[in-house]
């Protein structure tokens, strides 16, 4: 009878430990994600009470005949692995200078990580004025033709823009993961490579970089995930243009749902994000944790 | 040391810090223009103000309320770090304690979320709160990010309560503490260093955070939060570009005087949470 009893207690106290986060995961996650699933069976524009079951029209119209959708996909893809390499070759080069001793060590970290603290709308709303007005006054001032280019206007230029005001936002993270990463390099390696002869490139290749493993796989986890999902920079940026070619997937389906009331349509489309997130971030997770060097 | 080789650190410290200030050029040039008139910004960008005026300042202040927005901010961001600590350290400390395949299951179900990108449920989670009436309130926005930033939080506190001896709740128990008391009072203080991880990378994101708020409380001036006024007010002023970086600065004004005083604790705060996360 007494352990019956304390069977009953703990599992009444599991059940009132765990049963508020549930409720919560719930509200945010699980009941929406079914709501969604059931949505992108239908063709519905979010005012009718009713709306219609077509089975997987939507999915055959994505992958047949849908430009907006094939142009997104194809820009995030650019702009993702883009992302992903230079935010982390010039964050590891960034971490590599602050890591000698220098005097400013601290004010320059700071700086750097700035960017990051503030809210991407208003990075990119900044960005916009300095596109737009600072470099009209600064090509006046200085002549350079690349101030007189037009930066959020051509095609070309404006992924450029894009992809840049990201990673200017963004460096500051990825460089204090990789400063972090360095602190834990032990000195002794280094001192033994010195003693072998190594130079500073030689030194960089084969002892620093393959410690810096870790850190590489977190850091390029985290760019992945945010670079897939881009959007708040782009909407106040360049608002998908010029002429629909700087619309991401994200950006893609929040036009389609909230702008073109497509609702049906548009939840078709974010099922096919989560499952395309998911299997990036599975073969990821499989290959990064194969690869990691022990230290 | 010799010589050259200090005058070569010199070098490339100075280097550096002209760098670090080109780099933040944009934020300084956002800065002047807010002091500076119409017919100035037009003129001349890149001039710093010839007549320094505080006349934007005062009419985003009126106009956008800014006072009213802070309080937004304030109530959300707290009101949702607040849940989402304490629900998710209850949790996590329950289900690292109990080895069972219900408490795996659990588990999973906790931190599965993390691999849903918003951006799929963005419309479902609008039409799921306007049936349980959170939408278009503040309150109501506070509390949806608990079940938002849950997932992150559980996975971290659930690796650091495995740290803690289970030892530590089998005397506490024998002391006759049990329940919420055990945890509160034993483990809780326990998990102050994550707390302060998970407290850091969430207001930073619930403070800027914008596509949520913009579904939730867009509807109302008097719910909205400063990112969101200065979204729709550069909407409006569209050439008013004194206007709209003065908006831009007070909006992002207090996370900068923030990082200023807690600079070392954020950067650490950061870097913990994503080596853990």
């Amino acid at each position: 009878m007494a352990s019956f009893y304390r069977k009953w207690r703990s599992k009444m106290e599991f059940g009132l430990f765990t049963l508020p986060v549930l409720i919560c995961v719930a509200v945010a996650f699980y009941i929406p994600f079914v709501m969604t699933v059931r949505y992108s069976l239908t063709k519905w524009n979010g005012i009718s009470k009713h709306p219609k079951f077509i089975g997987l029209d939507n999915f055959k119209q994505i992958f047949t005949g849908d430009a907006n959708f094939t142009n997104a996909a194809w820009f995030t893809v650019k702009y993702a692995v883009l992302y992903i390499v230079l935010i982390n070759v010039l964050a590891i080069l960034l971490a590599l200078v602050l890591d000698a001793k220098l005097k400013t060590k601290t004010w320059l970290r700071a700086a750097f990580f700035i960017p990051y603290i503030l809210s991407l709308v208003i990075v990119g709303f900044i960005w916009k004025f300095i596109f737009m007005q600072g470099f009209e006054s600064l090509g006046d001032s200085t002549g350079w033709h690349i101030f007189k280019m037009s930066w959020l206007g051509e095609p070309g230029l404006a992924f450029i823009s894009v992809l840049f005001v990201s990673i200017w936002q963004s460096i500051g993270f990825y460089l204090v993961i990789y400063i972090a990463g360095l602190q834990s390099v032990p000195g002794d390696l280094k001192e033994a490579a010195v003693v072998d002869g190594a130079g500073p490139v030689r030194r960089f290749f084969s002892v620093t970089l393959p410690l810096l493993a870790p850190s590489i796989t977190i850091a390029v986890f985290m760019a992945l995930t945010n670079s897939i999902k881009v959007f708040d920079v782009i909407l106040s940026l360049t608002g998908g243009g010029p002429g629909g070619t700087t619309y991401s997937i994200a950006y893609d389906i929040y036009r389609d749902t909230f702008t073109n009331n497509l609702y049906g349509y548009g939840t078709a489309k974010a099922l096919i994000l989560f499952v395309a997130v998911l299997i990036i971030t599975v073969i990821q997770l499989t290959i990064f944790k194969r690869r990691e060097v022990e230290a | 040391m010799s010589a050259s080789n200090k005058a070569a650190r010199w070098i490339g410290e100075i280097v550096m810090v002209l760098l670090s200030l080109v780099f933040l050029y944009p934020l300084f040039l956002a800065i002047f223009n807010s002091f500076k008139s119409f017919q100035e910004v037009m003129s001349d960008v890149i001039a710093l103000p010839h007549h320094w005026t505080f006349a934007n300042y005062s009419y985003v202040w009126k106009f956008i309320n800014y006072p009213r927005l802070f309080l937004n901010n304030t109530i959300i961001t707290v009101l949702g770090l607040a849940g989402i600590v304490l629900v998710s350290s209850i949790a996590a400390y329950k289900l690292a304690r109990t080895k069972s395949r219900l408490s795996g299951i659990v588990y999973f179900i906790c931190i599965m979320p993390m691999l849903i990108p918003f951006q799929s449920i963005m419309l479902t989670v609008l039409k799921t709160a306007r049936f349980l009436h959170l939408s278009d309130s503040t309150w109501g926005l506070g509390l949806l990010y608990w079940g938002f930033g849950a997932p992150l939080a559980v996975f971290i506190y659930h690796g650091f309560v495995k740290g803690i001896p289970r030892e530590l709740d089998e005397s506490a128990m024998i002391d006759g503490a049990s329940g919420f008391g055990l945890f509160f009072r034993i483990i809780f203080p326990l998990l102050k260093s994550v707390t302060a991880t998970i407290v850091i990378i969430d207001v930073m994101w619930i403070w800027n955070d914008f596509l949520l708020p913009l579904l939730m409380v867009n509807g109302s001036p008097t719910t909205k939060t400063l990112t969101l006024a200065a979204y729709t007010f550069v909407g409006q002023y569209t050439s008013d570009w004194q206007y709209a970086m003065t908006a831009m600065v007070m909006a992002v004004l207090p996370s900068i005087v923030v990082f200023m005083f807690l600079q070392k604790y954020i950067v650490k705060g950061v870097v913990a949470g994503a080596v853990k996360g």
